[in-house]
């Protein structure tokens, strides 16, 4: 299971890197002739109402779809991660402030926030995924709060003040490498939501300007033609289905054996 | 009444971690196993409770009790001798307790399953039970959960639960090493009383010679699986057969308080199933010599069963 | 001999429990202090007191001249920087960071205090680590891959390092076998000889009986006797004392007084402003409904008790 996932995210990375080199065809060449058209051999997903190339689309929409994902997940980590471990050594006063910011961004939906900022600070697949980042924070917050709670009493870190170390160097060598892998893991599941969630978002129209192709793009624009070809939607689906539990089986499997250790 | 013969136990399923042990106990009889971590005293008691921890199995060999075979036990078997006929406490009191119970609920549940002491009977027998414990306000514990009670307290507790159904053994794994000196005092007491009054065999777990030589009169000394030596305490004591019972005597409590220099043991004790065919203390022992390397049999010297070739010629020094 | 540490009626309280009841003692340049008393008697709230680790509401403590109750924030950094004062943990496992090899651990405190270069820091954690007689191949390792007797001798290296003037030794034996008790006790013995002084926790009287020069013994948080360890424990003035002596187990069974003669009925309220031992005192009288000062008997002892100078001839033999 856990060789499969790495192999299709090591392929989603390739698409991602590689993106419209890769692409059979051009992804903007429209082709009336071609229009919804079911695969052949030349287009083996076939083409979309204006006759692109299906496959093409979604193979050069790679880079935009994983690009925002990740975006979001590293503002969730710096926005989530450093207030986390500050709530825990910076003393009562910060660690009440962050408690209550982060109980208020929890109660904010995902796609809502995404909507409002976008209108306030205009329509980009970057201001989007800071929206969705900044949502991803608690999260992160509270995955590294967890676990930085117990060694805020390990004897261990008492016993590294006790030889005058600062706060910021019990942080570095006692502290990280026991919070790193819980946040590792935190990340590769918010990575598949952050996929989700950019899909959501570009399935709205928002963030990408069209003609540019994106994972939720191609889907949305499928749907619009059920009638003609039912089948057509359940390819970008698909991928970010797929996708979404290879991150996933990832995530439970390191999970898995940092338990065992 | 108590037999074991030629015991084996095997941990990670090939390694020997207990070998050849064989050791009787009598009725009212009090024996220490002492050794140092590693050596099978623990696991050779946990065969005899039937509570091996997983990995370890009995290889070979009898422990019987009376005339029940325990080594050819089934569960519902085990059942009726543990707590029936043999009792057992441990190191850490308060895991063997449940901390959402009165001591005394959890002691009245033995009294009514190994003496069917009908319902009403049982709170006077439990309070009766632990006031015999030494404990002195045994009302008031009787209604207490373990987590108000010190460790001195619950081992008390644990040990009238082990009583309960007036068993003819008790076995005491490292029973009173958490405790302080003069708690441990009170407990070696006890045990000692229990004996006593109840005619109680006692089967005693220690790494410290000073408190087998308390309450036992007769002590085995365990070295990398073997006994290596076994007799009557007074004597083992006043006069070792054995380098290694010898060793150990040189580094335990004497009871005085001069300033001195410590000795210690040099080098290590072998991994478990790591020593050859030969004597396992030799590349510890001062006294080693060439024939040690040669497989050491049991052999008899006075009152003492001894595992040394040496063994009749070495006067060794005793405390 | 001059105080290299003067622990001035030191008071500690958690959440209004008072755990430390004004106690005074002074550590001598070059000594090797022993403390003793059971759970909950204070002594390890004192070592923690010392090294900044507990609550204390009044009191002075002055190490050397520089009075440690007063520093906070940076300056207690920098002062710990010197490294000159030392707490050992009891615990090994817990006091290791179990991701640290050996050498990250012993090094830690050179790395903290930022004055040494890498070369210089790799130089005397193999120094020290040679200095507690570990084999420098176990630089590599983890906590977790070496033996409980070399994990302690990790911690003393760990402390050793930085070169400190006074060691705290938290029970640093209480976790291991006569042989490693010994070697650990042999190492701090040998730290005297090279102007070292040391502090240590321990409830084996006999082997600390073998390296200390002095003893005070504490309880319920109050300092009830201290003096040289060999005469207060030969001649207890304290009746808590003398109940430590006598429970101390020892291969040889003997006991000027029976522990059992020492044992108080227990059923004798304790006031708050009266003696912390009356409730289990045999001994106990109206007198001891006030605290006891500590007073001076032989010029280098004191004990605090009203009845130091009768109660021996109230104990009863054979009782």
């Amino acid at each position: 299971m856990r060789r499969l996932a790495l192999a299709g995210l090591l392929l989603v990375a390739v698409l991602a890197v590689a993106g419209g080199l890769l692409a059979p065809h051009d992804p903007l060449h429209q082709d009336p002739d071609l229009a919804l058209h079911a695969p052949t051999w030349a287009h083996p997903f076939g083409t979309d109402y204006l006759g692109r190339d299906v496959l093409s689309r979604l193979v050069a929409g790679t880079g935009a779809t994983v690009v925002a994902a990740i975006e979001s997940v590293g503002v969730g980590l710096l926005l989530g991660v450093a207030p986390g471990l500050a709530s825990l050594w910076l003393g009562r006063g910060v660690e009440w402030v962050l408690l209550r910011a982060v109980d208020a961004l929890m109660t904010l939906p995902f796609i809502v926030f995404a909507v409002a900022v976008t209108g306030i600070l205009g329509n980009g697949l970057t201001q989007a995924m800071l929206a969705i980042g900044v949502l991803f924070a608690p999260l992160f917050f509270r995955v590294t709060r967890a676990a930085g709670l117990a060694l805020t009493r390990a004897q261990y870190v008492e016993a590294a003040e006790l030889f005058g170390a600062s706060r910021a160097r019990v942080l570095r060598t006692h502290v990280w490498g026991k919070v790193l892998p819980t946040v590792a893991v935190t990340a590769a599941q918010a990575t598949g939501g952050a996929l989700l969630a950019v899909s959501s978002l570009t399935f709205l129209g928002i963030g990408v300007q069209p003609p540019a192709p994106t994972w939720g793009g191609v889907l949305a624009s499928d749907l619009g033609f059920l009638a003609q070809q039912p089948w057509a939607p359940i390819i970008p689906a698909a991928l970010i289905a797929l996708t979404v539990a290879a991150l996933n089986t990832l995530a439970d499997d390191r999970g898995a054996l940092r338990a065992a250790r | 009444m108590l037999r074991v013969d030629d015991l084996r136990v095997t941990v990670g399923g090939d390694l020997e971690a207990v070998r050849e042990v064989s050791l009787t106990l009598g009725p009212g009889e009090a024996l220490g196993l002492v050794g140092e971590s590693g050596s099978g005293k623990t696991l050779t008691c946990r065969a005899v409770l039937g509570v091996l921890p997983p990995g370890a199995a009995v290889a070979g060999g009898r422990v019987t009790l009376g005339e029940v075979e325990l080594t050819s036990l089934d569960r519902k078997g085990w059942d009726r001798v543990r707590g029936g006929r043999i009792g057992a406490v441990f190191q850490d009191p308060a895991s063997y307790l449940n901390p959402s119970l009165t001591v005394g609920r959890q002691l009245a549940e033995q009294l009514r399953l190994k003496r069917g002491l009908p319902r009403k009977a049982t709170r006077a027998a439990a309070v009766d039970l632990l006031a015999a414990m030494g404990i002195r306000r045994p009302e008031a514990v009787h209604d207490q959960y373990p987590h108000e009670l010190s460790g001195g307290m619950l081992q008390r507790a644990l040990i009238a639960i082990a009583v309960a159904g007036e068993p003819e053994l008790l076995v005491a794994d490292e029973a009173t090493t958490a405790l302080d000196p003069a708690v441990q005092a009170e407990v070696l007491e006890l045990l000692g009383d229990l004996r006593a009054r109840r005619g109680l065999a006692l089967l005693l777990v220690s790494h410290d010679l000073a408190v087998v030589a308390e309450v036992c009169d007769r002590v085995a000394v365990f070295y990398a699986g073997q006994i290596v030596e076994q007799g009557p305490t007074a004597s083992v004591i006043a006069n070792p057969r054995h380098p290694y019972t010898a060793a150990l005597l040189r580094v335990a409590s004497l009871g005085d308080w001069r300033r001195r220099e410590l000795e210690v043991i040099p080098g290590r004790p072998p991994s478990v199933g790591a020593s050859g065919p030969g004597c396992a203390f030799a590349e510890r022992c001062a006294h080693a010599a060439e024939g040690c390397a040669a497989p050491v049999p049991l052999s008899i010297v006075d009152d003492r069963v001894v595992r040394c070739h040496r063994a009749g010629e070495l006067a060794l020094a005793g405390a | 001999m001059a105080a290299l540490l003067d622990i001035r009626d030191v008071t500690v309280e958690y959440d209004g429990h008072r755990v430390l009841d004004g106690v005074s003692l002074a550590v001598r340049a070059g000594e090797i202090l022993g403390v003793i008393g059971e759970t909950g008697s204070g002594k390890t709230t004192l070592a923690r007191a010392v090294a900044g680790l507990a609550p204390v509401r009044s009191g002075h403590i002055d190490f050397a001249g520089t009075e440690l109750t007063a520093l906070r924030g940076r300056a207690l950094r920098a002062w710990r920087r010197t490294g000159a004062l030392q707490y050992v943990f009891q615990d090994p496992l817990r006091a290791l960071d179990p991701q640290h090899t050996v050498a990250a651990a012993v090094g830690e405190g050179l790395a903290v205090a930022g004055t040494f270069t890498a070369p210089e820091i790799a130089a005397r954690v193999e120094g020290a680590l040679a200095r507690v007689g570990l084999d420098p191949d176990l630089a590599g390792r983890r906590p977790g891959e070496i033996s409980g007797g070399q994990r302690q001798r990790v911690l003393l290296a760990r402390a050793l390092a930085v070169g400190p003037r006074l060691l705290l030794c938290d029970e640093p034996v209480s976790a291991l076998d006569a042989s490693n008790r010994n070697h650990v006790l042999r190492l701090l013995a040998g730290l005297r000889d090279t102007g070292v002084t040391v502090v240590v926790i321990s409830h084996d009287l006999s082997s600390l009986a073998g390296i200390a020069d002095r003893v005070a013994v504490l309880y319920g948080g109050r300092l009830v006797e201290h003096g040289p360890i060999g005469e207060v424990l030969t001649a207890p003035r304290h009746p808590y004392t003398a109940l430590l002596a006598a429970s101390s187990p020892s291969v040889r069974r003997v006991r000027p007084i029976p522990a059992a003669s020492l044992r108080g009925p227990g059923d004798r309220a304790v006031l708050p402003g009266g003696c912390s031992y009356a409730g289990r005192c045999p001994f106990a009288t109206g007198a001891c409904d006030t605290a006891p000062a500590l007073s001076t008997v032989d010029g280098d002892r004191a004990v605090a008790c009203h009845r130091a100078a009768e109660w021996r001839g109230l104990v009863q033999v054979g009782s």
